[in-house]
């Protein structure tokens, strides 16, 4: 089986480094595969689960929140936001944020209060899914 | 002993020694803070670092790129994002800042709005009357990744839409454990690669690269993100600087207090010398009658 290098980044450290199998992740017009071998690429990263297969052909789940992804010459570099793995996400404090940024919906006045509150919804979405 | 009485020696040295405590445990903090602020940003930098990759190389292998956050317009007004600490007793760390800002004032004097961050920077500003953005942002110590997203959304937006011309940033530069300088570093507009290096040692030819949905896009979303590694960078370079300054400041008080304690002490024996030899005198003088 061929694998790539694979590097994932962000802004609290490096969560990965090692070669695998595929990448699939959520880009913001939907979601994309990366097999190796893939074209050189630059793009956008939305929100949404990631799913990495490692080169031993464990399959491992994390959420994946904005950034950008790189694949250049066999080597993908994942610059994320906010990548959190399946199992260290705490889902009781993802569903309590559910609750709050819900409740702040309902109540917001202001524009930017509204959208910040959809944003942490999303987010909580996305981390309840990905730990389900 | 001239005037001090042997009580009043002893109530000085009690008092410096628990000014001393204090010092003593203010310095031990900031080292174990020290050490943690820079972790902290040495942890942050692989990320932010590839993002100014990615957008050298879009400038590189494109053409025909276009980006409004390059475009040099003429400053009529600018932004200044100036890093100071929350509190005081760090030697010269805060009036350092303020000293350099206003320097560079004077060197090119335009109308200028203030982002502060850290406590000592908005009281400082306020004081000064000067138009003060937004005071979101005060506590430098508690300022996390997502705060600087934000503001760097903030100012991207205020840039976009011709708010100020030109954004800089006032930190200081860690550069060791006892020296910490104070500089600024331009933001927007955007430096541009192709100036940055004057002469390319090698040519490399840049692998073609598929953007999605197209270059500008892809360079034009990564800038805020690009924007706030480059603000972290700075408040994390910054909360070390003070916590180095404040070590320092705070190691040359316990210096000093154990000096003045020691010369306290030496006066505190001789006033007893003094008393006991004055003691005998009296009564030698007393039995000879």
């Amino acid at each position: 089986m061929s694998t790539f290098h694979l590097t994932v980044s962000t802004p609290d450290g490096q969560l990965f480094d090692g070669e695998v199998q595929s990448l699939r992740l959520r880009m913001l017009d939907g979601d994309l595969g990366i097999l190796p071998n893939h074209e050189n690429y630059v793009a956008g990263v939305g929100a949404g689960e990631a799913v990495i297969v490692t080169e031993a052909g464990e399959k491992r789940r994390a959420a994946c929140i904005g950034g950008l992804l790189s694949m250049i010459d066999n080597h993908a570099n994942l610059l994320s936001t906010t990548f959190e793995w399946a199992e260290n996400i705490d889902i009781e404090r993802a569903r309590r944020a559910k609750e709050r940024a819900e409740q702040r919906i309902s109540e917001a006045k202001e524009d930017k209060e509204l959208m910040l509150a959809k944003a942490k919804l999303e987010r909580a979405l996305v981390r309840i899914k990905v730990k389900a | 002993m001239a005037g001090a009485s042997m009580k009043d020696i002893k109530l000085r040295i009690k008092s410096v020694e628990s000014t001393m405590q204090i010092t003593k445990a203010m310095e031990l903090v900031a080292s174990s803070k020290l050490r943690r602020a820079k972790e902290r940003q040495e942890r942050a930098h692989p990320y932010f670092s590839e993002l100014r990759n990615t957008m050298d190389r879009i400038e590189m292998s494109t053409t025909d790129f276009f980006s409004p956050y390059q475009i040099r317009r003429t400053i009529e007004r600018q932004c200044m994002i100036v890093i100071a600490g929350d509190r005081g007793l760090a030697g010269g760390y805060n009036s350092n800042v303020f000293r350099y800002y206003e320097a560079l004032m004077q060197r090119n004097a335009v109308k200028t709005c203030i982002i502060p961050i850290g406590k000592r920077s908005y009281e400082y500003f306020q004081r000064r009357g000067a138009e003060i953005i937004t005071d979101e942002f005060i506590e430098a110590a508690g300022i996390s990744v997502a705060d600087c997203f934000e503001l760097a959304r903030l100012i991207t937006k205020g840039y976009l839409a011709g708010e100020f011309d030109r954004v800089g940033v006032v930190y200081t530069r860690f550069v060791s454990l006892l020296t910490q300088t104070t500089d600024s570093v331009d933001l927007l507009p955007l430096m541009e690669f192709k100036k940055k290096q004057s002469e390319p040692k090698e040519k490399k030819i840049e692998p073609l690269v598929l953007y999605e949905p197209s270059a500008a896009a892809v360079y034009d979303a990564i800038v805020p993100h690009y924007i706030s590694g480059m603000i972290y960078g700075a408040m994390c370079e910054s909360v070390a600087s003070e916590l180095a300054a404040r070590r320092t400041a705070m190691d040359a008080a316990n210096k000093n207090a154990s000096a003045m304690i020691d010369d306290l002490s030496l006066r505190y024996n001789r006033a007893r010398q003094g008393a006991i030899t004055q003691e005998i005198t009296e009564i030698v003088a007393g039995a000879e009658h």
